[in-house]
């Protein structure tokens, strides 16, 4: 009885498995086809092994400019949140004054509003800041919608960790403010992981601001790039899986890299909150 | 001199105005000037006139726009109950003692890091009317008959719509319940056992109550997301049939490349009490159920 449902469970984590890896066997697919072919051959979706697609479509649709942009974009805004929603969360955590609380309720108010709806003003805010088609005004963008979670998060996790953490730092002659980056900063390390993932992937995928903010071609970023495959010419299948797949290695290596600290992070930071 | 040493001295003080600046600058003010926008006739074109509170009116007898909020709730009201599900169920199988299961988690998360966009395509090119992967292999076992074009009806449209979001972010619910699980002390299922609950009780009375600010969070994140859902839907049903599908969203940016950029304004706002409702509502009724350890 126990080996059956031992099976049982088993049989059930390999199909959950196998419907999470169908979009990669998909793409992967899709990427390696011939350009040519339009229909399938037999039941099963069996690859040509036509690598080309990937030499076609790093050069047709200038997909290292793209990944370069995204590159840019995502790691200059993540660089930018982790700074200053982590200094922001030590400061709302540990010093409480009105200024802090009005900041964090701010912050916690604006939680809940999408990026999306502000389009309009935000147009012309950035077009008077002369931010359309920029790398710097994109990082501030995507860094100010992160500020929320982030500092949120930082915070909660902070008011979990014991105040000699600083205190130390602070007897040797730290100020709060040394003592926060020398010390503190190194304790929030879970945090930082789910920060970078959650935010990170959001800004790498972003693409209902960028489709505003970044029309001109050699500003595009990778998910305005795949969708040029589907709006210039049609569907272009393989050369979109190409593209999409080489634009996701970045994101997966990121994850996989953060992901040990990731629960962890999450944990700490939203559910203590 | 003095001023600056002392000024360093309370730096930490300081500390949260980088983020509030920068969140007031690209956030707040926009959203300010937002609600003067939504009073004027503004169309990008021409100088905007004060009109009142008219879109909102309008709004009110706008059938595309009443379409459009129908199928955004839809969407959030099927997709917020299964990711909570279904991240539950994962979470519960995925949190016992299993060999490989850090390996299993990290696959479930992954259709996550794809964007939503290419997601989009990747359903289509296997739902799509004809030439999609599952008509063409329904075509080959002789049964024609069951190739119902998915995408094409409105109500197998959105449930289609519902189902990928749901497939896509349910490892996310599931790290929040795992997360949560964790936190869960095991003398408490000891205790409970030597007591003589069974699986199913330690479950209703200890793992469901101590879960809820996972729950909590994963509700309130999944209506957020789900009522603002955007790229997802551009690429795989484009809003189509007619306008079955488009969400609120899509309506606000297309209005913007029509330049109805004040009506367009008066909708975002609109979705912004519309998202914002539930959230309250929802914080209201679970703030007393939390219980404390």
């Amino acid at each position: 009885m126990k080996t059956v449902s031992t099976a049982f469970k088993y049989a059930i984590v390999a199909f959950i498995v196998l419907i999470a890896l169908i979009p990669f066997y998909v793409l992967l697919y899709l990427a390696l086809n011939a350009p040519s072919s339009h229909s399938f051959r037999g039941l099963f979706l069996v690859p040509e092994f036509h690598f080309a697609n990937f030499a076609e479509a790093w050069k047709g649709s200038k997909i290292d400019k793209s990944i370069f942009n995204s590159l840019v974009i995502t790691s200059g805004a993540v660089a930018l949140i982790v700074l200053v929603s982590s200094s922001a969360g030590y400061s709302i955590a540990r010093f409480r004054h009105k200024a802090n609380a009005l900041i964090f309720n701010t912050l916690l108010l604006c939680l809940t509003i999408p990026a999306i709806i502000i389009t309009v003003p935000l147009y012309s805010l950035m077009k008077s800041i002369h931010g359309i088609n920029t790398h710097w005004a994109m990082i501030l963008l995507m860094a100010a919608n992160a500020m929320p979670l982030s500092v949120f998060l930082y915070s909660s996790f902070i008011r979990t960790l014991p105040k000699e953490v600083e205190e130390s730092a602070i007897i040797d002659g730290c100020t709060y403010f040394t003592a926060f980056w020398r010390i503190t900063f190194h304790f929030v390390r879970p945090v930082t992981s789910a920060v970078v993932i959650l935010t990170g992937l959001g800004i790498w995928n972003n693409y209902g601001q960028a489709v505003f903010f970044l029309q001109k071609q050699e500003m595009r970023t990778v998910p305005l790039a795949v969708s040029m495959f589907f709006q210039t010419y049609g569907a272009e299948w393989n050369k979109m899986a190409a593209t999409a797949l080489i634009g996701l290695l970045p994101a997966v290596a990121v994850f996989l890299v953060f992901q040990k600290y990731f629960i962890k992070g999450i944990m700490a930071g939203a559910l203590k909150g | 001199m003095q001023t600056f040493r002392k000024l360093s001295a309370n730096l930490h003080l300081y500390m949260a105005v980088p983020a509030i600046l920068l969140f007031g600058v690209f956030f707040i003010y926009p959203l300010t000037r937002g609600i003067g926008i939504s009073l004027t006739d503004s169309n990008g074109i021409t100088a905007p006139h004060f009109i009142g509170i008219r879109n909102f009116i309008d709004f009110f007898h706008d059938d595309r726009a009443r379409t459009d909020v129908r199928n955004t709730i839809l969407f959030a009201l099927g997709s917020a109950p299964l990711l909570n599900m279904f991240g539950l169920l994962y979470a519960l199988l995925l949190d016992r003692k299993m060999a490989g299961k850090g390996i299993v988690r990290t696959i479930v998360y992954l259709p996550a890091v794809i964007s939503p966009l290419i997601m989009g395509y990747i359903w289509y090119f296997i739902l799509q009317p004809e030439r999609g992967y599952i008509s063409h292999v329904l075509q080959q076992v002789g049964l024609e008959s069951w190739d119902v074009n998915w995408l094409g009806v409105s109500s197998s449209a959105l449930v289609v719509l519902i189902l990928v979001n749901v497939w896509q972010y349910v490892g996310m619910t599931m790290i929040i319940f795992l997360a949560g699980l964790q936190s869960i002390p095991a003398e408490l299922y000891e205790a409970a056992r030597i007591d003589g609950a069974g699986d199913r009780s330690s479950l209703w009375h200890i793992t469901l109550p101590l879960l809820y600010p996972a729950i909590k969070i994963n509700v309130v994140t999944n209506i957020i997301g789900s009522l603002s859902v955007f790229d997802i839907i551009v690429s795989l049903t484009d809003g189509g049939p007619g306008y079955a599908t488009e969400s609120l969203s899509i309506y606000i940016l297309r209005m913007l490349y029509g330049n109805s950029t004040g009506y367009s304004t008066a909708v975002a706002l609109i979705m912004f009490i519309i998202i914002i409702i539930p959230v309250f509502v929802f914080l209201k009724l679970t703030r007393k159920r939390e219980y404390e350890l």
